[in-house]
């Protein structure tokens, strides 16, 4: 037998197109989570957006945007680390950290459809609103940002992003004899391994992170200033919104990358290609963005407590000591504690795993908590009208369709991970 | 210059008029008191903006998949 021949007999890698009892497990439940999230969406489409814990803000004491926004913001932040990471490693060639690349990519991806489904779902009428947008959609708007730059660029440019980085392996793949094979060549769409072909995906690659890497600045940042730039809110309008949005979304895509990345090195066992340097990199940047947000979250405060107006003391007493008191100190200790643990880890130069894991979990919750914290609490107790101050509590329906969102993320990953390797194979010695 | 090099720079070209072309049909950055000036100038601006954003990340994809011109 040649060593060629050897070769294609060999099994799919990482598990692709073999189907274990763990993973129908894992999709079995995720499945179950996506459905409760459909019925969930599907009552509130039966009965209006009063299935939702939302009300007029003012008038009728309530938020008109709520848990649905907030996970708009977070999964769009999710998103922002995914293809950072990815351009980075492009950029740059980092090497040790090429084995994250494409679950980067990926979580990207998905975190951008979850993002835009949570806006679809946040909508009373879906199908009106999204004609509208495309229909007509102002510029002046800071929305018109997210909805061309993020939902429509960001996820696009992923997308191309992902696919050309991918083709090499279908390729390889293709050469395979598998019943994914006719899947693998549409996928390699003609891909030749030559020098050419190679010096042109580098090319191409390279240009695609410079393109993104400012892109999605410009994206989060005009997330932040649908928030920053309304003067009329207070506890909204500020100069330091869209630099925090920036920061929280690395927060949370690096901490999700952390965990995604730990699991996978463990289920596939992909030590050698997920080392212990990706790990201390990942967890170095993420330390970095954690201290500088929570430098912001003092900032923040600090300004609005020193001399506030009457609107602004009302917002600042309901998340120090007040109804959203339990909510901030939570994600703030959920943020600083993870930059304690990580700068223990850096100082001692002794990266601990499984503590990384707990930190990225940690972190998200913490992001969670601080994006519901951005949104609700202006409306409910900082309107400039002489209204009562509201309350937003969200109903069964919302966390219903939140989790199907997750469910959902982590089903397309699984089926992903089934479809195509997720860490990047390694090139064919000669 | 190939003619992918041609083909990929005018896609990135005709992406970035369309964008150009749909904020100023969308926007009205020099007439911003009057309330025409805030609706758009032209229905599904928003729509070509994006079409523009979809032309000129294509380009990244026609620039790796095309043939080579090399015979």
């Amino acid at each position: 037998m040649t060593v060629a021949h050897s070769r294609v007999n060999e099994p799919l890698p990482q598990g692709v197109g073999r189907l274990s009892r763990r993973w129908f497990l894992v999709v079995g439940l995720a499945t179950a989570g996506t459905a409760i999230g459909v019925v969930g969406w599907l009552v509130e489409h039966e009965q209006g957006m009063v299935a939702t814990g939302m009300r007029d803000v003012g008038t009728m004491g309530g938020a008109t945007w709520g848990l649905y926004i907030s996970m708009v913001v977070y999964f769009v932040g999710v998103s922002f680390a995914g293809i950072t990471v990815a351009a980075l490693i492009r950029l740059f060639n980092l090497e040790h950290l090429k084995g994250v690349a494409r679950m980067a990519e990926l979580l990207t991806v998905v975190a951008l459809l979850l993002g835009a489904l949570a806006i679809v779902i946040d909508l009373g009428q879906p199908l009106r609103g999204l004609v509208n947008l495309f229909r007509y959609a102002r510029p002046q708007s800071p929305f018109f940002g997210t909805f061309s730059l993020v939902v429509s660029g960001y996820l696009f440019s992923s997308l191309v992003y992902l696919y050309l980085t991918s083709r090499p392996d279908a390729a390889r793949l293709a050469a395979k004899p598998s019943k994914l094979r006719p899947l693998y060549r549409v996928w390699a769409a003609g891909y030749e391994d030559t020098p050419d072909q190679r010096a042109r995906d580098r090319r191409v690659t390279f240009w695609l992170a410079l393109a993104i890497l400012p892109l999605l600045i410009v994206a989060h940042s005009s997330l932040g200033f649908v928030f920053g730039l309304q003067v009329g809110r207070p506890g909204w309008f500020g100069t330091l919104q869209a630099p925090a949005f920036v920061v929280l979304a690395g927060v949370s895509g690096i901490g999700h990358l952390i965990v995604l990345a730990a699991l996978v090195r463990r289920v596939l066992h992909e030590e050698h290609r997920i080392g212990m340097e990706a790990f201390t990199w990942l967890g170095r940047f993420l330390m970095l963005l954690l201290f500088v947000y929570l430098y912001f979250v003092v900032v923040e405060i600090f300004t609005a407590i020193y001399q506030p107006t009457v609107n602004e003391q009302r917002i600042g007493d309901a998340l120090l000591t007040g109804e959203y008191a339990p909510v901030f100190w939570g994600s703030v200790a959920a943020l600083a504690l993870p930059a304690v643990g990580l700068a223990w880890m850096a100082v001692t130069r002794r990266w601990r795993i499984g503590w990384m894991v707990a930190f990225g979990a940690l972190v998200n919750l913490g992001a969670i908590g601080k994006r519901f914290l951005i949104v609700a609490p202006s409306q409910t107790h900082g309107q400039l009208l002489p209204y009562p101050v509201g309350t937003y509590t969200p109903s069964l329906v919302e966390y219903a369709v939140v989790l199907g969102l997750f469910s959902l993320g982590a089903l397309l990953i699984a089926g992903f991970m089934k479809l195509f390797p997720i860490v990047e194979m390694e090139e064919a010695t000669p | 210059m190939t003619r992918r090099g041609i083909v990929t720079g005018g896609m990135i070209v005709t992406g970035l008029a369309l964008m150009v072309l749909a904020y100023f049909a969308g926007a009205a950055p020099w007439c911003n008191t009057a309330v025409e000036c805030s609706n758009p100038r032209l229905e599904w601006s928003p729509a070509i903006f994006v079409v523009g954003v979809i032309v000129a990340f294509s380009s990244a994809l026609y620039y790796s998949m095309s043939k080579s011109d090399k015979k």
